[in-house]
């Protein structure tokens, strides 16, 4: 790794200011567990890196909203979902992904905002986001926006912030009655995922009156699987309908082989996958 | 603080270092820095095998900060034969002429600054004439790409002098071993059973990485290195220099684990000729990334073959055994020869044909990991047994029983068995098990199976320890010996030996770390031969200073048998607290060698390891995932001087192996090594850890060894990865011939039994 400049700006605005959309070399830094890497294996040789830590405090914050969700500053560490009681009770399935999510000492070090804005699809939390339907705040010179997160994911490692804007905050409404996130990794117990799957149901009575269903891992980009809501909507959730949710799943979702695996393989663990991330939302047997 | 018990060895002490390690202030090489010293940093080959046609350092060579920029020739200005290696005189410091795999070595950087010098390695531009590469080593028995065109055999092995010159092959060593007929009984036999069996590249992952600073002077040069082979490295570089070895001192400190990683050179010779051109200090560290480049375990293929009688005797096994060297052969001609010769496995059968090859490919090289080829052997023969049993409906423990090899009893290589506890092994791992039981084989998705293997090592042999254990006038006392303690708890054993022999508290023992300007000669700390090998050694140089005091106190008049304390001892004798009493020994077992012809020897090793695994296993066939429910590692631990250090040994080194068995493998495509970091190379963690894992230790008089010990670091390692393949065939019908033994094998396995085959993507 070679030597870069640290700048350490005491705000969101002068760290905007600190990013040059023209200079590649210039590179926004928050807990660096992906950006170290990259520099270790010399894929990545900033000249300077801008390190969100110090910005206002209220970026790692986590706060209940009226509606029901939460409220994530973008400079949170993983392990704060991980452990706040506000997390567990209003969206408990990020706080379960957390368990699995790499190990502790990368859980202490990272940060949601760097977790998205990193684009790699290998990630636990996109799909988990996407599920419930989170928003996200994105902040740069002209002002703020929002994104829905599915619409951050533009390509492997590629995502729709501009080199000069900075993911600020998560939004997530109120959780969906049923939502489970399964993964599954086919070497270490830590390594990335082979693929994960994460799914937002709501009921009325014994059928789906609401689904969301979304992919990571496997695919190039953690995305919907909008052909798997449309198979559940309306279902009571049968063995049969199960069943149809994860072929739908194998036949929409583009897999390719790597070193987890091959995607003829991959695609039979998306099929038992969806099925068994649906059971464990509702509480069947899996 | 350790009691002051008087009968230490046998006894579970702490390790002596364990303060300074929990604390931080255990002395790494890795953390060693030296005035004025220069940092190296490497630029490495791109592709598997070509010609360099030209280096053109000068981009690198101007950078601001950069001292030197040195390639191959540049070394052959201070050492005109820059070549080394264990067994053949193969690997050049720098690569010359050609680069032989992904990752070599071909110039290095140096600077004050390890930034600067990195950023300038990527600056240097080499053109290479890509050449045909081979990576697998049946391909390379007849490949047009010729790794080296010819043999250079190191002189310090005879029977290898015959291979001196042969060119335009990849084989670089060949073994074999015959024993009675094999043909006539395969020809006569009742059952014949043929199977092939595969092993991955992998990789030893010492948390500290491979690291050494040499200062070299006009007629000294000192090189601080993390090796297991101090006195191998002095002999080396002093070959290389043309000096006497008394110019030439290694020193160590602890090591960050080893596991075979640092035997014989690494980075030393590089250093070394690197301080020479600079007249500076320079240290070579690795990053963990680069050790992938460096030294690995063995890839291998293992053709078997076994006549079996109607009894369920095995009468006849073939054994056909090709090792992926790499491009360098390192140490792995005695892997071929050593390990060799007990391929036919832990059982008494009376024709036996083997053929061990050693292969030059273009991967990156192969040497010696923590069991030294054994467990690949291990891996075709207990699978290879476990089918066998099942095809002719015995019980696998049953069938094992019928045919292991008893006291008494030649092992494949003519030598008697002797002290070797296979069968308690057996029982204890089928007790602890519980085979007898019924066992709940699950139904649904879900189903059970349980397995068994046994695997066995001979010490290599024949090799040299020597020791000096030095008593001070206040009766304290140091031990000198080049064993390095590179996590084994070898000091805790070693002054557990004197401590015992002396009759001394073990608080008032320090061993010396290896340095060969001190510490006396030790072949190596490898192959689980260093408490049967130093420690005779040191029980023999404390046996020796005691006769000197015993001697000592009848010259001043104490009456025999006096067990006045020491310093009283030493005041009369020297009239104050003054002077020292020096033992020594040097310890090499009886040996005979084996006969070229046959490959027998009466006497080819001192003592037998042995270790078995039981393994019971959950698949989910729904996706072939399995989960490790038990997994039980029972050892022929001889009499343990640490029995809880043994424990942990046997833990260690059956996690180990855990890893090579599930989750670890090395991705080379078209020759590049695509995984070459912890990020992607996946060493198993805390939660692929088996849901109850048990050691079990057979405490067995070992008759020829220091207080009836021998090696166990290796032991844990054996049995486990068949273990598993048993174990899963026993709970879903499907067997896998190839490691790592992954879910998507297994899932594919199940598809094809059911006349479904999985697509290949």
């Amino acid at each position: 790794m070679t030597p870069f400049e640290l700048a350490q700006p005491a705000s969101l605005a002068e760290a905007i200011a600190l990013l040059d959309p023209n200079d590649t070399a210039i590179r926004p830094i928050a807990g660096g567990t992906a950006l170290m890497l990259m520099m270790k294996m010399g894929l990545y040789e900033p000249q300077k890196l801008i390190s969100l830590r110090g910005i206002e405090p209220r970026y790692s914050e986590v706060a209940a909203t009226a509606d029901g969700g939460l409220r994530i500053g973008a400079v949170t560490p993983l392990r704060q979902l991980e452990m706040l009681p506000v997390v567990a009770e209003r969206a408990p399935v990020i706080a379960h992904t957390m368990r699995r999510l790499s190990n502790v000492r990368v859980r202490n070090v990272a940060r949601l905002g760097g977790h998205l804005a990193h684009g790699d699809p290998h990630l636990d939390l996109p799909p988990v986001l996407i599920a419930l339907g989170a928003t996200l705040a994105i902040a740069g010179p002209n002002g703020e926006r929002t994104i829905a997160v599915e619409d951050l994911f533009q390509g492997y490692l590629e995502t729709a912030l501009a080199p000069d804007e900075l993911i600020v905050e998560v939004n997530v409404p109120a959780a969906a009655a049923h939502t489970a996130y399964l993964k599954h990794t086919t070497r270490s117990a830590d390594d990335w995922p082979a693929l994960g799957i994460a799914v937002a149901l709501d009921m009325q009575g014994d059928s789906v009156s609401g689904a969301r269903v979304a992919i990571g891992a496997a695919t190039d980009t953690p995305r919907r699987l909008t052909s798997v809501e449309a198979a559940l909507q309306g279902e009571a959730l049968s063995d049969a309908a199960i069943n149809r949710a994860g072929e739908a799943a194998a036949a929409e979702a583009e897999v390719h082989s790597d070193a987890r695996g091959s995607a003829a393989y991959k695609r039979e663990l998306i099929r038992v996958f969806t099925g068994r991330t649906i059971r464990q939302a509702t509480g069947r047997e899996a | 603080m350790a009691e002051t018990s008087t009968t230490t060895v046998g006894q579970s002490y702490g390790r002596l270092e364990g303060h300074a390690k929990v604390t931080g202030r255990a002395d790494y090489i890795y953390n060693l820095r030296l005035p004025s010293m220069l940092h190296a940093k490497i630029h490495r080959s791109p592709i598997g095998h070509g010609r360099i046609n030209s280096i053109d350092v000068s981009a690198a060579a101007a950078m601001p900060g950069v001292h030197m920029v040195v390639t191959g020739e540049d070394v052959k200005t201070v050492l005109p034969e820059p070549y080394y290696g264990p067994a053949f005189h193969d690997q050049p410091i720098l690569a010359l002429d050609k680069v032989r795999h992904f990752g070599e070595p071909v110039a290095a950087v140096l600077a004050a600054d390890p930034h600067i010098a990195e950023r300038a390695a990527r600056l240097i531009v080499v053109d290479y004439e890509e050449l045909p590469a081979v990576y697998d080593e049946i391909e390379a028995l007849d490949s047009e790409a010729i790794v080296h065109e010819e043999l250079k055999p190191a002189g310090t092995f005879a029977d290898l002098k015959h291979l001196s010159g042969r060119r335009d092959t990849n084989v670089a060593l060949d073994f074999h071993l015959r024993l009675g007929d094999a043909d006539k009984a395969f020809a006569e036999a009742v059952h014949v059973f043929e199977h092939t069996f595969r092993t991955q590249q992998t990789m030893h992952t010492p948390f500290e990485p491979i690291v050494a600073i040499a200062d070299v002077t006009h007629d000294r040069a000192i090189i601080h290195s993390s090796t297991q082979s101090p006195s191998f490295v002095r002999y080396e570089l002093s070959r290389l220099l043309g000096w006497p070895e008394s110019n030439v001192r290694v020193r160590t400190g602890h090591l960050g684990g080893g596991f075979g990683a640092k035997v014989y050179v690494k980075v030393e010779a590089l250093a070394l000729a690197l301080s020479m051109l600079a007249h500076r200090p320079v240290r070579v560290a690795q990053t963990m990334e680069e050790q992938f480049y460096t030294i690995t375990k063995h890839p291998s293929t293992f053709r078997i073959r076994s006549a079996v009688d109607d009894d369920g005797r095995i009468v006849g096994r073939k054994c056909e055994v090709w090792w992926n060297g790499g491009a360098y052969a390192d140490i792995g001609p005695r892997v071929t020869q050593k390990s060799g010769f007990t391929a036919a496995g832990p059982y008494d059968i009376e024709n036996i044909d083997i053929d061990s090859f050693a292969l030059y490919t273009n991967r990156p090289p192969a040497g010696a990991l923590r069991g030294f080829g054994i467990p690949q052997l291990v891996w075709a023969y207990e699978s290879h047994t476990d089918i066998i049993a099942r095809e002719l409906g015995i019980d696998p423990i049953v069938f094992r029983k019928r045919n292991i090899l008893r006291d008494g009893r030649p092992q494949a290589v003519g030598t008697i068995v002797k002290d070797g506890e296979f069968e308690p092994v057996l029982d204890e791992t089928a007790r602890r098990l519980g085979w007898d039981r019924p066992y709940d084989k699950g139904e649904g998705a879900k189903r059970r199976g349980r397995g068994v293997a046994i695997g066995f090592k001979a010490s290599i042999s024949p090799t040299t320890s020597s020791a000096i254990v030095s008593v001070n006038a206040d009766g304290s006392v140091i031990v000198y010996c080049s064993t390095v303690d590179m996590g084994q708890g070898s000091d805790t054993a070693m002054a557990q030996i004197a401590a015992e022999v002396l009759d001394i508290p073990l608080d008032r023992i320090r061993v010396v770390n290896p340095d060969t300007d001190v510490t006396p000669y030790d072949m190596s700390t490898l192959g689980s031969r260093s408490t049967f090998h130093m420690g005779h050694a040191v029980r023999l140089a404390a046996a020796d200073a005691k006769e000197k005091l015993v001697a000592m106190a009848e010259e001043v008049g104490m009456p025999e048998g006096s067990n006045a304390p020491l310093p009283e001892l030493f005041i009369k004798k020297f009239g104050m607290r003054a002077g020292t009493i020096v033992g020594t020994a040097n310890f090499k077992p009886d040996y005979a060698p084996t006969d070229p012809e046959t490959g027998l020897s009466p006497n080819a090793t001192p003592f037998w390891m042995i270790g078995a695994t039981g393994a019971e296993v959950e698949v989910d066939t729904e996706t072939g995932q399995f989960t490790i429910l038990r997994m039980i590692n029972v050892c022929d631990v001889g009499k343990p001087i640490n029995p809880a250090v043994v424990e942990t040994q046997l833990s260690g080194a059956a996690v180990m192996q855990l890893g090579f068995t599930t989750t670890e493998r090395m991705i080379l495509e078209n020759g590049q090594l695509t995984n070459p970091s912890l990020a992607d190379y996946k060493v198993p963690g805390i939660f692929d850890m088996p849901v109850i894992m048990e050691n079990g230790m057979i405490e067995a008089e070992q008759h020829n060894g220091p207080f009836g010990a021998k090696g166990a670091g290796e032991s844990g390692t054996f049995g486990v990865s068949p273990a598993i393949a048993n174990a899963i065939e026993d709970a879903v019908g499907v067997r896998i011939a190839e490691m790592p033994i992954t879910a998507e094998a297994i899932f594919r396995a199940l598809r094809a039994k059911d006349g479904a085959p999985l697509e290949e993507d």
